[in-house]
């Protein structure tokens, strides 16, 4: 599937700009450095281990299949973000879309992550999900607020499912974002009815 | 007074009246011009017939409905069939490509002009912005109204959420509009 308008150029709150651009399998090696330098915490709570090439191998085939979205942002020639949007292609949940999103923490609060996740959700409506999830520990407050303000809302928690690097057990949080009505609007908007014909 | 005639038709469910509001909001909001429009429904929200009337002048209009129009934009052959006849000879037909096959009953001089438009909006992610798609190649084809006053006019007509599809459906219908246009010209 090819993503318009892209690549984009967002900048940073300090002004510094960054390319955000769909994954091309070229990407494959730069993508691989980008998550073998994040922390080892951080890495623990992708449900993938993303430093494995195998693993790499079979992101980028899902890629190419459809099933995933990924858009990397660069700075220079480095991968500094990624965001991916992760949609069954058959079952009974072809409607939902999951999204999750990872930043190299130098550039943490900068705005990044929510312009990757913003993007993300555009897409997502554009090719027909109507519902978005996430998961986040309770303690990743930074993404919990950048979700929330793209209209993501707490749906349940699993409590104690998540085991930290240090063994500590943490509650995960399942938040969605039910985005069906937008186009029900442009649905209601093109019916071409006249309300005097009730 | 320069005074353009337009009949958009196709069936209910099409967006025919959204395109018409948009072409005639584009001209008299965002192009400075005066544009009547006049709408036609079926009996029934979907399925049905439905048209849409819109004239653009320079000046007033006093009369705002539309017999001859000098350009025709149909999404449904029953539409074709039904207002193709009635097209001003040497006017302008825009019409779905794909649905519908232009035969030989156009008034002499008609120049017609196809989009795959159903095709383009399914490729975009959503069949329901065929309108807007159209509503871009009328935009590309005629010349009739800037680019910018019917951008701005799709942007301030679609529900919130959805400006970012339906603008690049306007794109690609406006572009692939200069395309045959330039190609015919």
């Amino acid at each position: 599937m090819k993503l318009e308008g892209f690549p984009q150029t967002v900048s940073l709150r300090d002004g510094t700009p960054v390319t955000v651009r769909p994954l091309a399998a070229a990407d494959a090696k730069a993508l691989l450095e980008f998550y073998r330098s994040l922390p080892e915490e951080d890495r623990l709570y992708l449900k993938d281990d993303v430093t494995d090439a195998g693993w790499l191998h079979r992101f980028v085939a899902l890629v190419g299949s459809g099933e995933v979205v990924s858009l990397i942002a660069e700075r220079g020639d480095k991968v500094v973000a990624e965001a991916t949007l992760y949609r069954a292609l058959r079952g009974w949940s072809t409607h939902v879309g999951e999204i999750r999103v990872s930043v190299a923490p130098a550039l943490r609060r900068d705005g990044l992550g929510t312009s990757l996740a913003g993007e993300l959700v555009k897409v997502a409506t554009r090719i027909g999900v109507e519902k978005m999830v996430i998961e986040v520990v309770e303690n990743q407050v930074g993404a919990r607020k950048m979700f929330r303000k793209l209209g993501f809302r707490q749906e349940a928690v699993l409590h104690g499912h998540v085991k930290d690097i240090n063994g500590t057990k943490r509650n995960l949080i399942l938040a969605s974002s039910d985005v069906s009505h937008v186009w029900d609007a442009m649905e209601a908007l093109v019916a071409d009815f006249s309300p005097s014909a009730e | 007074m320069h005074k353009t005639e337009i009949r958009v038709g196709g069936l209910g469910g099409q967006g025919v009246i959204l395109c018409g509001i948009i072409i005639g909001k584009a001209a008299s909001i965002f192009d400075g011009k005066h544009a009547t429009l006049i709408q036609a429904f079926g009996p029934e929200a979907r399925g049905s017939a439905c048209s849409a009337q819109v004239t653009v002048a320079d000046e007033a209009i006093g009369y705002p409905y539309v017999k001859n129009p000098d350009i025709l934009i149909v999404m449904s052959p029953d539409a074709y069939t039904q207002f193709a006849p009635q097209l001003a000879p040497g006017g302008m037909l825009l019409y779905e490509n794909e649905l519908i096959k232009v035969d030989g009953t156009l008034p002499k001089g008609v120049r017609a002009f196809g989009v795959p438009a159903t095709r383009f909006a399914e490729e975009l992610g959503r069949r329901l912005v065929l309108n807007i798609v159209m509503t871009g190649f009328f935009a590309g084809v005629t010349g009739l109204l800037s680019y910018e006053s019917v951008e701005q006019a799709v942007k301030t007509s679609v529900p919130k959420g959805t400006e970012d599809l339906n603008l690049r459906a306007f794109r690609k219908g406006y572009e692939y509009g200069r395309e045959q246009s330039a190609g015919k010209s």
